[in-house]
């Protein structure tokens, strides 16, 4: 065991360092919409311009097959420099092409996996449904085959970028005859399909890149399907689990440095008297240091088993724990002028609050991420 | 960077299981809670010549010369196991001793010359210069022993039980640790070593952190064996979300304290800036799941939790002596907010 980097990962990292501090946007990032879009795309572009697309993809489909200790230098470096850790071109790096590397074909990797590296398309999820929430196997959403092509008629919900994206990854019922997990398709539906309706849901915190996807007899070449048909469900639950294992790393690092901004805050506020204040933020620092080195064990198991396994959801459960927690931490910090949703220090982490509801729900509740730990690391009934 | 094992701390990790389980079980644990001394000699003896008081030793020292690590992958098992004895004393003494200038003394406590633990009481106080001692002080595990380690963050000193007044046994809230209460009137150490020289105190607060991770996981693994197997309703209790979602929970704690224990004792063998940061870090995290696990075992096996003759009990006692050892989490949260942030 050991914490140290090799000399090579230490060259790495003064290149990223080197590379970003270059390179990052110094614009502000559009809020929403195809000013959002192309700016998420264009940082995606100039980071595939300078190498640094796919750290961790093997070479073979555009990446640049480096190990995964490279790509956590990666998440740590680009975290610092303040970037979203989410943005619109998640669901592509870090689901949508992960799972095709895993399980679709020569040729949908050849047309698909360049273009999310390149920064050319934004991907979205169409999982949830209105009627498959925490369970997601019930899910309703219709796909008949005729002929070459599957017809879908349904309604996806909680599809973050559906209203930007080019393509989804899809879940649809190709048997309604078979027990619920058997009977689903994973499919990669064009988002410009006629018969398809994208609305927006706006948000407790006030984005509106939520929507609510409905499909109309939308015709998908049989092409498109990942695996095999009714086979979705396998397809389906090795994306989440890559969600559930390193995707998070940047939201993760960013804790880290949220906390000690706020322990500045404190400090310059005369908050650091208050004896409550201090055990709050001594305790949230121990507890972000725990979740980074969770990380580097999670990491130091997948490099011996690549596929990322349950442990991964109890990294997600502590995160969201913690950051609701740190979030709230800081509103108190502020006091009353967290009130005004102002576009300044103080007004933004009123912001981050808000959004920090999110975390608990979105990539699996904080709830069914218990009940997999329970199932699958403690093995206890279902 | 790599946090885990090797395959030859996996050895360690194996064989230290092994022996705690075949020799101090936790029946003859049991059996030691009314016996003169809560040391079994035999496995004390063997623990000894396995070389577990003089593992983190340097090799010209007359150690084994592994790192810390190496150590916590030990303490962990004791932790587990509920062994019973002044293991982590004895070890850290070693250390003073042989730091500190005395190899003789070293020696001895590597052989297993039983050294107490000292927990200076709140207005008592360790001279960060001279290391004496001075004010109210309890023993844990002072049965045989001469010496009692008493450790302060900036220095660790090795003083003669005979130089302290009062000496007297009280009743331990865990009864598989002996207790008891003295005063020292400044009094000089045999031997000290400051933390410039070697961070003993730390090396404390890291290796009572892999213990109580031990406790967190045993809990939880009972916890987890429990409600699986204990039918309620004509099912098991463990599908219910709210015996199995504080089943997960103890999981993630557990989980917690180990990682950030590792990376604590990697920090401090690596010599990284930030080793005290994560050395205080993984106390809080690690006596948080111990306390907390073994609190929620209590709960999830009902009546049978609450009685003598199941181990949780034994478990959340040994939490909270283990908690107070080198720092307690009021004192380490107070010092962890003054320091650097972690690189």
């Amino acid at each position: 065991m050991d914490l140290a980097f090799s000399a090579e990962d230490d060259e790495f990292r003064d290149e990223v360092r080197t590379w970003l501090a270059e390179n990052t946007p110094s614009e502000r990032r559009p809020r929403e919409g195809q000013a959002m879009r192309d700016y998420d795309l264009a940082w995606q572009r100039l980071q595939y311009d300078g190498g640094w697309a796919g750290i961790s993809w093997p070479v073979e489909f555009g990446g640049r097959g480096l190990a995964l200790t490279q790509q956590l230098i990666w998440f740590e470096e680009y975290a610092r420099t303040g970037m979203r850790g989410i943005d619109a071109r998640f669901v592509g790096l870090s689901h949508a092409g992960p799972t095709l590397i895993a399980r679709a074909t020569e040729e949908q990797r050849a047309f698909h996996l360049p273009k999310i590296l390149r920064g050319d398309v934004v991907w979205c999820q169409g999982f949830s449904e209105p009627e498959a929430g925490s369970d997601l196997a019930s899910l309703r959403t219709r796909a008949v085959v005729d002929g070459d092509e599957l017809v879908v008629t349904g309604q996806k919900i909680w599809t973050s970028f559906a209203d930007v994206a080019d393509y989804q990854e899809l879940l649809v019922r190709t048997d309604t005859e078979v027990p619920k997990h058997k009977g689903i398709t994973w499919v990669i539906c064009d988002m410009r399909s006629p018969g398809i309706d994208v609305r927006p849901i706006k948000t407790m915190e006030g984005g509106t890149d939520f929507c609510e996807v409905f499909y109309d007899e939308v015709r998908i070449p049989l092409a498109n399907v990942v695996g095999v048909i009714d086979n979705g469900w396998s397809v389906a639950m090795s994306t989440l689990s890559f969600e559930r294992g390193t995707a998070f790393t940047v939201d993760q690092v960013q804790l880290s440095s949220t906390v000690e901004r706020l322990i500045e805050i404190a400090r310059q506020r005369g908050l650091l008297d208050d004896d409550e204040i201090v055990r709050a933020f001594a305790q949230a620092r121990a507890d972000v240091a725990a979740l980074r080195a969770l990380t580097y064990v999670g990491i130091s198991r997948n490099r011996r088993a690549p596929v990322p396994g349950p442990e991964g959801s109890i990294i997600k459960l502590h995160w969201a724990d913690l950051s609701k927690r740190i979030a709230r931490l800081a509103v108190e910090i502020v006091g009353p002028r967290s009130l005004a949703l102002t576009d300044d220090d103080d007004g933004r982490w009123a912001d981050r609050y808000l959004a920090s509801f999110a975390h608990s729900i979105g990539g699996g509740t904080s709830e069914i991420q218990r009940n997999i730990i329970a199932e699958r690391v403690l093995a206890l009934p279902r | 960077m790599d946090l885990l094992p090797s395959s030859e701390q996996e050895e360690i990790i194996s064989s230290a299981a092994q022996f705690l389980a075949a020799t101090v079980p936790m029946l003859r644990t049991r059996e030691l809670i009314d016996a003169p001394s809560n040391v079994d000699p035999k496995a004390w003896s063997s623990a000894a010549e396995l070389g577990w008081f003089a593992l983190g030793l340097p090799e010209d020292a007359a150690g084994v010369g592994c790192g810390l690590a190496d150590e916590t992958l030990v303490f962990r098992e004791i932790g587990r196991a509920l062994a019973s004895g002044p293991f982590l004393s004895t070890t850290l003494a070693a250390r003073v001793a042989a730091f500190g200038g005395d190899a003789e003394l070293a020696a001895a406590a590597a052989r297993g010359q039983r050294v107490a633990l000292g927990l200076l009481g709140a207005d008592a106080s360790i001279d960060s210069a001279s290391g004496a001692i001075d004010g109210d002080v309890q023993l844990v595990d002072a049965v045989d022993a001469d010496l009692v380690l008493v450790a302060g963050p900036d220095v660790a000193s090795l003083v003669a039980v005979g130089d302290l007044e009062g000496v007297e046994s009280v009743e331990c809230i865990d009864p598989t640790t002996r207790l008891s209460r003295a005063t020292a009137s400044r009094v000089r150490p045999v031997v000290s070593v400051s933390a410039d020289v070697d961070p003993v105190y730390r090396r404390g607060v890291v290796l009572a952190a892999a213990s109580l991770t031990g406790i967190a996981e045993a809990t939880r693994d009972i916890s987890a064996a429990h409600a699986a197997s204990r039918f309620q309703f004509d099912r098991p209790i463990g599908v219910n979300q709210a015996i199995k979602h504080p089943c997960a929970d103890m999981a993630v704690r557990a989980e917690l304290a180990w990682a950030q224990t590792l990376f604590a004792a990697l920090a401090t063998d690596e010599r990284r800036q930030d080793a005290e940061f994560h050395a205080i870090g993984a106390k809080v995290v690690a006596a948080d799941a111990a306390e907390r696990n073994a609190a929620a075992t209590i709960q999830v096996l009902g009546g049978m939790g609450f009685t003598f003759e199941h181990d949780a009990n034994l478990y959340i006692k040994r939490a909270h002596v283990l908690a107070h050892a080198f720092g307690d989490t009021r004192d380490a949260l107070s010092r962890l907010i003054r320091l650097p942030a972690a690189v």
